[in-house]
């Protein structure tokens, strides 16, 4: 018996509480047993073992005062003005993050995880097995994509809590609380960076025989130099940029747009609003799952 | 549940797959025969809409396979290599896919232990299949393709790495499931496998089908090339009398003599009369015979007259 849209979307709603668990388990267990995902935790402890080493080196040379009850530290700056620490701490916070976090590990993520859960089963030839049970091409896609953005979310999450706190215990408690909306700056970034480069290192998994290598070369020429030029709106990192810019902007930072590279050769600010970057972002991504889906149906072998 | 190809040829690139194919299947055991290479992989997979055709039509049931994929739950594919996610154990494996069926959990754990105990892995189906020897993991493969109980079986080289007893079991549980009314194909290179589970049978080499259907009469198109017929007489003077007066007649080819085993090869191309007046010519000659065989439309000897190059009608 046909079934209509409204119908086939409820019938694929029904189905993933039976589909998506199963394969979620499976992906984080391959994800969390890759050798790979374990050295890109290692490194990403060292930041933080960094910023334990600092906090004891210079945690004595701290001075405070009292605002009603909370206890604020304050560090002497160039001109030997005491200023709250937990300013100066984080900004580091966030320029480290999107240095390191933003623009490093996580792009190395995405293309690990997208070529570890697709490419492994065209691989294992798993796919071809999956290609015969009665699940959409779309279905086969998703779960494996939710399943590599909660897993990435959550290794960077952490790591970003983990950072967070290790950067920020030097301005205390009164420093952690007071910031917790930089926190969430960075993990809202996060996020849609999983959602994105996730969808697209899929479709490089699907579509191309070498993804590792076609995804550090996209990684290379059009995340790191085209997002830096007049045609970066072409870019996911000018959306991450755009929303990292605002942001703090509005949390009243002294930032410029050419701290994010978001002007271009003119000088002229070219940032996005953040609403419309998130909006793009998952337009982005929807388009990125179709083709996936398209990719996987249309293989042959 | 019907199977149909029709005129399906698949290149990939200059490569010729399989070439003008066409064949109706019913539900019951078919065995797809040819040496690596011919083919076999490449048929089934087009029937699976694992792979599309250059040209041609496949029909399951009237829809295409490749791109109707709720068809696929027709469907159970045990393909010859492994295809394992081997972190996971047996039971783990059958009812991951199982799942992928919209079975509920509790539901998949059990008919998955069910299917895995049928074939003997009790003991093994909570252990990691990368511990598992090449029986088991073909077990795995049959329980995996066999558990939801699917209209369609594709099974190639189902028997690969079984032990006597496995190949055994496998055989009875073929036999069981086409009685059932499932339609069946199954490739395998050990013919006498194949003969023992079905009349009905596929040759194919260099990706064009040789001969399609019951095997017997496959052999008797075949007619253009010589078949020996064995004649064991009861008594050991008798032989060379017979195999002068087989002489006379003009569906004789050649006759050998053996004489150890007191037998009398007469080849011929005319084998249906040589049955026919056989009983004739003995009792004119006095000849009581112990055997009359001819070994020469089994499969093996079917396969080779075909395979190796010779034409038929």
């Amino acid at each position: 018996m046909e079934m209509n849209l409204g119908e086939e979307i409820m019938a694929f709603a029904r189905r993933s509480k039976n589909l998506f668990p199963p394969v979620a388990k499976d992906c984080t267990y391959r994800l969390l047993a890759n050798k790979m995902t374990w050295i890109l935790i290692g490194i990403l402890l060292l930041p933080c073992l960094f910023g334990i080493i600092l906090y004891n080196e210079f945690s004595e040379d701290r001075e405070y005062e009292m605002q009603g009850d909370d206890k604020i530290y304050l560090f002497p700056d160039s001109e030997d003005n005491l200023v709250p620490l937990h300013k100066d701490l984080r900004e580091t916070f966030v320029e480290q993050s999107d240095l390191f976090n933003i623009s490093f590990v996580a792009i190395i993520l995405a293309i690990l995880f997208s070529s570890e859960l697709i490419n492994e089963e065209y691989t294992q030839k798993t796919m071809q097995l999956l290609r015969t049970t009665p699940i959409h091409s779309f279905e086969i896609l998703l779960y494996r994509y939710i399943a590599g953005v909660l897993c990435m979310f959550g290794i960077l999450g952490i790591y970003s809590i983990l950072f967070y706190l290790t950067t920020m215990m030097g301005s205390g408690q009164y420093g952690i609380i007071e910031n917790l909306d930089v926190l969430l700056l960075i993990l809202k970034v996060l996020l849609f960076e999983s959602i994105a480069f996730m969808g697209i290192f899929s479709v490089f998994t699907i579509y191309f025989n070498r993804p590792f290598l076609i995804g550090i070369i996209y990684w290379i020429i059009w995340e790191s130099i085209v997002s830096g030029q007049n045609y970066q709106k072409i870019t996911i990192t000018h959306y991450l940029n755009s929303m990292l810019f605002d942001s703090t902007k509005e949390m009243g930072w002294d930032v410029v747009a050419s701290d994010y590279n978001l002007v271009n050769s003119k000088d002229d600010i070219i940032a996005t609003e953040p609403l419309t970057s998130m909006l793009i972002i998952i337009i982005i991504t929807l388009i990125m799952l179709f083709l996936g889906t398209r990719g996987i149906a249309n293989r042959q072998f | 549940m019907s199977i149909r190809l029709e005129q399906v040829t698949k290149n990939y690139g200059n490569v010729q797959g399989i070439s003008n194919i066409s064949l109706e299947m019913e539900p019951g055991i078919t065995g797809i025969l040819g040496p690596n290479g011919a083919g076999k992989s490449t048929t089934m997979k087009i029937i699976l809409g694992l792979s599309r055709p250059s040209r041609g039509i496949v029909r399951v049931n009237g829809n295409d396979p490749f791109t109707d994929w709720k068809l696929k739950r027709k469907f159970g594919f045990v393909p010859e290599y492994d295809c394992f996610y081997e972190h996971m154990s047996g039971l783990d494996y059958v009812s991951y896919f199982l799942r992928m069926h919209d079975v509920d959990k509790e539901k998949a754990e059990k008919m998955a232990r069910e299917a895995l105990s049928e074939l003997g892995l009790d003991d093994s189906m909570e252990r990691k299949i990368n511990t598992y020897s090449k029986g088991m993991r073909q077990k795995t493969k049959v329980a995996r393709a066999t558990v939801f109980d699917p209209e369609i079986l594709i099974m190639d080289e189902p028997f690969q790495g079984a032990d006597p007893t496995t190949r055994g079991l496998l055989m009875k549980k073929l036999t069981e499931w086409a009685e059932k009314g499932k339609t069946i194909l199954i490739s395998s290179h050990i013919l006498h496998d194949v003969q023992s589970l079905t009349d009905n049978i596929m040759l194919i080499n260099n990706g064009k089908m040789l001969a399609y259907g019951d095997r017997h009469e496959i052999r008797k198109l075949m007619d253009n090339i010589p078949r020996p017929i064995s004649i064991r007489p009861l008594k050991k003077g008798n032989i060379r009398n017979l195999a002068k007066r087989m002489l006379d007649e003009k569906w004789t080819k050649a006759t050998t003599i053996d004489e150890e085993n007191n037998e009398l090869t007469v080849e011929t191309d005319q084998s249906e009369e040589v049955y026919m007046e056989l009983p004739r010519i003995l009792q004119n000659e006095k000849v009581s015979v112990e055997r009359i065989y001819s070994e020469d439309d089994s499969l093996d000897s079917l396969y080779e007259k075909l395979v190796e190059g010779a034409q038929w009608k």
